[in-house]
């Protein structure tokens, strides 16, 4: 499901070049769920980001799905994270003109699915936000916007499921509902996941851990090797509107 | 498509209270540009009605030899192409006329003028006794005079008098008629006749001098091209075309002039309403990057967000230029009736042109300044909501930075947008000027101001910076603010400081302006003139005037009617009457003199007078304003016709004139005794005579006794109604001016109070911290005082060089500076930004800040 070869990333910092991410290969299969731990500033948002596309790696490949994101511009990139990858922040970024419905449903109208509307709901209901579908996020409470921010993310169906520091902003009683939720889409849906965290309990509910300090991999667990990588298929660069149309919920 | 229009409504409904705000400024600028143009469509029918009664047709063509079939084919085809209406057709002839009863032998040149029956096409003859004009008074034989021939001849109405060789009956005096003008020094009395009696009374023989006029009545947006055609028609023979907007002579430049100054406040209008529109639109687009940065980590293309948000600009462009027509139609109604109720059929109402045009300029501007910004949203990366980075709350600095440090450089798409948006805005400006020397001037005086504000804008933050160590709390922090890189600190100034710029400007002129008019209106001193005094008669004359009328100012001068036909000199260089003409009113007729000494009004400028000696070669002086507006200097060589005669004089020396002293009167070019004694002219007396009309009419019957040849023109009345127009057209210019200063603050007003969205998140935090109400209200007032301070000194300089580079360039009026006024601009505007900074946050400190922070 995610591949990388070599990533690495710098930026410059008062003039001067600084590596937040030293060149890295990782390669996660399908279904599998990973947590991605360390200090502030060891370069786990970092890595995320290249992982969903956000932004884009000066050294190496990044490939999601069998595609080569690397190589894309910023439509097609759109395109991919909007039909593959959901994404969860730690402050929900919903968007503060539309109600909670509509928030589901941009991600839909973007791809062009048909039925959104029932769908949009249907997952508000997954949620346990059924009746409050016609609220906007200012009048939802964080667990709830985190929540509507999950349904949001699962809209397309995408394949992979990224979540930065999803409970970083929440009680524990909200924190343990929404990590049940991610885990739960996870094992319904099959779906990837991949999650940030500073909370250790939660990163033990992951089957994969990564540890980064310093932007280096410091330790991994419950992951394939470098040596393993060679099991999987070669990446084919395919063009994302073919992949995207194959991989369409509902295609 | 349906995602965006989904998109659109959905947005538009949920911030409605915010977009409230961004309808009230769209409208305000909308509502604004509205009123005014109604207000300048108004008046100017108005004014256009006056102009038209001084011309008594829309284009008037006028030759001095019956026009040949071929030259006549060739205008009718113009006019035709011009739909042209009603036509007029007159030859005036100067002629001697006596009465046809031999009793008396005296005879007096007189100005006949045979007139067909569609005369007159605008305004009206007004008759002695009040009864009204037709035609029917001129048909077989009949004739209308001016009551200064019935005391020269003796005669009255019912006598007949002969001219040429017929005989016409005196059927009424006229007192005023369409097409005269003060200061149009005649040949003698005014006779109406019809024209097919004047053709027959053997006067227009070959080679006798008359002036045939047609005058037509041609559809407005017709004049200007069909003059330009007919000019170029005709370069060489003597067919002079012009239209009741370039007519040459005082009260048709101040018609002129209030006419460009209504453009340019038209123009300085959707400025001003453009940059409150422009300051809405940007804290929209800003607004809108955190929503932008979410859709496109949910799958929107650049595209998509792109025609979301202009659509959305769009449409809310639209509904804020309806609210702007609605403003409009409430600001007409404000205006009370009384105002204009001196310009004759003058209603100010909605004007469908000017609210077609208030809404164009709205949505245009709305989509041409709110598209550049919008591009940012290609450079706005998903990875900032990664990083926690709220850039749609964080205002410009944050936002600002990460946008360029994730990409937002200047690409070929910017500048191409960039240049093609400030392309069509140059096309709004011409649009809207009316002309494009206005255009040019405001355009490139708005991008001069603008660069210097930003320039002094950072200035001003690095100044700022080592003040930040003060105690005082509230300054400290007005202070920190201020020098924070990138907030709304530039966004003020410019706004405060072209807002200054273009009110100040517009006032300066305005008050200009109006010293101009009165100036004339003052010189109008003179009421009678006495024409046509040969050289002889002059000494004779000046005695009688003085004996009859001890203590009165009256002058006897020598004048000869000229034109310049060419100028050889440093800076200017014309070749022909044709290049003269390029150069505006110095193709004017210029009335000339003679002598050896300067008036007690004159001082010189430049160079020197000469000693109250003939001199054998022509040597001429001209006044100063000449040398400002067309840049003649010493030692040019003009070249004169005078009356066919052509002089070649060196200027010798520049004078200034005191105009508001009409003892003395003035003269733009004034030669050296030597050259003119013996050249075609005369000699005219002004004097102001009796306001009793039966002295006036003895003091003429005397004068028509010991002088026959001398004609007394009575202006007492065209002078009235001279100053009458010009009354109406300082009131026009006033009315005009109070609207635009008024809707100019408001917008203001609206552009400032829009940068509380940038201060809300900051203020929030700030009263979370245990910052109390008026230490916040004196951060604000420090702050915006400080910025409307520095932009209004700005401004001000600007205004002071716009109005100097528009009295010379546009208006052609002496400039004045007007420092009291400037300096109470820059304290008001002061005043007025603090105010609103303090207003506008009065809603942002007395909300709680949990408010503010969760709807963040």
């Amino acid at each position: 499901m995610i591949r990388l070869d070599g990533v690495s990333k710098t930026v410059q910092s008062g003039g001067r070049p600084l590596t937040i991410l030293h060149p890295t290969d990782l390669w996660l299969p399908a279904g599998r769920t990973l947590a991605v731990v360390g200090p502030s500033g060891s370069g786990k948002s970092t890595l995320l980001g290249l992982i969903a596309g956000l932004d884009a790696p000066t050294t190496g490949r990044i490939a999601i799905d069998g595609i080569d994101i690397t190589r894309l511009g910023e439509d097609a990139l759109a395109r991919v994270r909007g039909q593959k990858i959901g994404f969860v922040f730690q402050s929900f970024h919903l968007i503060g003109s539309l109600t909670a419905l509509e928030n589901v449903l941009v991600p839909m109208e973007l791809s062009g699915v048909a039925n959104a509307d029932a769908r949009a709901r249907h997952l508000l209901d997954d949620v346990g936000l059924a009746d409050r579908g016609h609220h906007y996020p200012s009048q939802l409470s964080g667990g709830e916007q985190q929540r509507v921010a999950i349904a949001r993310a699962l809209s397309n169906d995408p394949p992979l499921l990224l979540a930065d520091e999803p409970t970083g902003n929440l009680d524990s009683a909200n924190g343990g509902h929404v990590i049940d939720l991610l885990f739960g889409v996870n094992a319904t849906r099959g779906t990837t996941l991949v999650l940030v965290t500073h909370d250790a309990a939660l990163a033990g509910r992951a089957s994969a851990r990564l540890s980064l300090s310093d932007g280096r991999i410091v330790s991994r667990a419950g992951l394939d090797g470098p040596a393993g990588m060679a099991a999987e298929p070669p990446v084919a660069v395919a063009r994302p509107d073919t992949a995207a149309a194959a991989s369409r919920p509902g295609a | 498509m349906r995602f965006i229009l989904r998109m659109v409504r959905r947005e538009a409904r949920a911030s409605w209270k915010r977009l409230l705000f961004f309808f009230l400024c769209v409208g305000l600028g909308v509502g604004a540009i509205i009123t005014i143009r109604s207000v300048i469509q108004s008046v100017r029918d108005g004014l256009v009605r006056e102009a038209r009664t001084l011309t008594a047709a829309d284009v008037l063509i006028a030759t001095n030899r019956p026009l040949e079939a071929a030259e006549q084919a060739r205008i009718d085809g113009r006019l035709a192409d011009a739909r042209a209406g009603r036509q007029s057709r007159s030859i005036e002839t100067a002629t001697m006329v006596r009465p046809s009863a031999g009793t008396r032998p005296v005879a007096r040149v007189a100005e006949v003028q045979g007139v067909d029956a569609a005369f007159p096409l605008y305004g009206q003859v007004t008759l002695r006794g009040g009864a009204g004009y037709t035609h029917d008074l001129l048909r077989d034989g009949g004739a209308l005079v001016r009551p200064e021939l019935l005391a020269h001849l003796g005669v009255g109405v019912g006598d007949r008098l002969r001219i040429g060789e017929r005989d016409f009956t005196i059927r009424g005096v006229v007192l005023s008629e369409p097409g005269r003008r003060v200061g149009a020094f005649s040949l003698g009395p005014r006779v109406l006749v019809d024209l097919a009696d004047l053709e027959r009374s053997g006067l227009l023989q070959f080679g006798s001098r008359a002036r045939h006029r047609t005058m037509v009545q041609v559809p407005d947006p017709a004049i200007d091209g069909l003059v330009r055609l007919l000019r170029a028609d005709f370069p060489r023979q003597f067919v002079s075309v012009s239209s009741y907007r370039t007519a040459q002579d005082n009260i048709g430049e101040d018609l002129q002039r209030a006419e460009d100054y209504l453009s340019l406040v038209g123009f300085v209008m959707v400025v001003l309403g453009g940059l409150g529109v422009w300051s809405v639109t940007r804290v929209f687009v800003r607004q809108k990057m955190h929503a932008v940065a979410v859709l496109k980590c949910v799958g929107a293309s650049t595209g998509q967000l792109l025609a979301v948000y202009v659509a959305q600009v769009l449409v809310m462009s639209l509904v804020g230029s309806l609210v702007g027509a609605v403003i409009a139609a409430l600001a007409l109604r404000a205006i009370p009736a009384s105002v204009v109720a001196s310009l004759p059929g003058t209603v100010l109402a909605l004007q469908p042109s000017a609210v077609l045009q208030g809404m164009a300029v709205g949505v245009l501007v709305s989509f041409l300044f709110s598209f550049v910004p919008l591009l940012d949203v290609r450079a706005v990366k998903p990875l900032l909501l990664l990083r926690d980075e709220r850039p749609a709350a964080a205002g410009p600095r944050r936002g600002g930075r990460l946008l360029s440090r994730w990409g937002g450089r200047f690409d070929a798409a910017t500048v191409a947008t960039t240049v093609l948006v400030g392309l069509a805005l140059a096309g709004v400006s011409t649009w809207q000027a009316g002309s494009t020397r206005v255009g040019l001037i405001v355009t490139g005086g708005l991008l001069t101001v603008a660069v210097a504000l930003s320039v002094v804008g950072r200035l001003l933050v690095r100044l700022v910076r080592p003040l930040r160590r003060v105690s005082w709390f509230p300054l400290r922090h007005a202070l920190t603010s201020i020098g924070r890189p990138g907030n709304q600190t530039q966004v003020i100034l410019v706004a405060v400081g072209l807002g200054a710029f273009f009110i100040l400007g517009v006032r300066a002129l305005q008050s200009n302006l109006l010293d101009e008019l009165s100036l004339d209106l003052r010189s109008g001193g003179a009421d009678l003139f006495l024409i046509d005094i040969q050289p002889a008669q002059a000494e004779a004359v000046r005695a009688f005037v003085a004996e009859r009328l001890p203590g009165q100012p009256s002058r006897v001068v020598p004048v000869l009617r000229a034109r310049v036909t060419g100028v050889h000199g440093r800076s200017l260089s014309l070749d022909s009457a044709d290049e003269v003409r390029g150069q505006g009113s110095l193709a004017r007729e210029y009335v000339l003199t003679y002598r050896g000494r300067l008036e007690a009004n004159e001082t010189i400028v430049a160079g020197r007078f000469w000693p109250d000696t003939p001199a054998s070669t022509p040597e001429v002086s001209i006044e100063e304003s000449l040398r400002d507006r067309f840049g003649f200097s010493l030692d040019d060589r003009i070249r004169f016709d005078i009356l066919g005669r052509v002089v070649e004089a060196r200027v010798t020396s520049v004078r200034r004139v005191v105009w508001s002293d009409t003892r003395a009167g003035g003269f733009m070019f004034v030669f050296r005794p030597g050259t003119l004694e013996r050249a075609p002219g005369t000699f005219i007396a002004t004097v102001q005579g009796p306001a009793d009309p039966a002295a006036r009419a003895r003091l003429q019957g005397e004068l028509a006794m010991r002088f026959p040849n001398v004609s007394a023109i009575d202006v007492l009345e065209v002078a009235r109604t001279v100053e009458s127009v010009l009354g109406n057209v300082t009131l026009a210019v006033s009315v005009v001016g109070a609207v635009a200063l008024l809707s100019g603050l408001l917008i203001l007003a609206g552009t400032v109070a829009m940068t509380k969205f940038e201060r809300l998140h900051d203020a929030a935090v700030f009263k979370t911290l245990g910052a109390s109400n008026t230490t916040m209200t004196g951060m604000v007032a420090i702050e915006y005082g400080a910025l409307g301070l520095l932009g209004g000194l700005v401004g001000a300089i600007a205004a002071l060089l716009l109005t100097w580079v528009v009295s010379q360039q546009v208006l052609e009026i002496r400039w004045r500076p007007a420092p009291g006024l400037l300096a109470l601009g820059v304290l008001a505007t002061a005043v007025l930004s603090a105010a609103v900074g303090v207003v506008s946050s009065l809603d942002v400190l007395r909300r709680k800040p949990l408010a503010i922070l969760r709807a963040e």
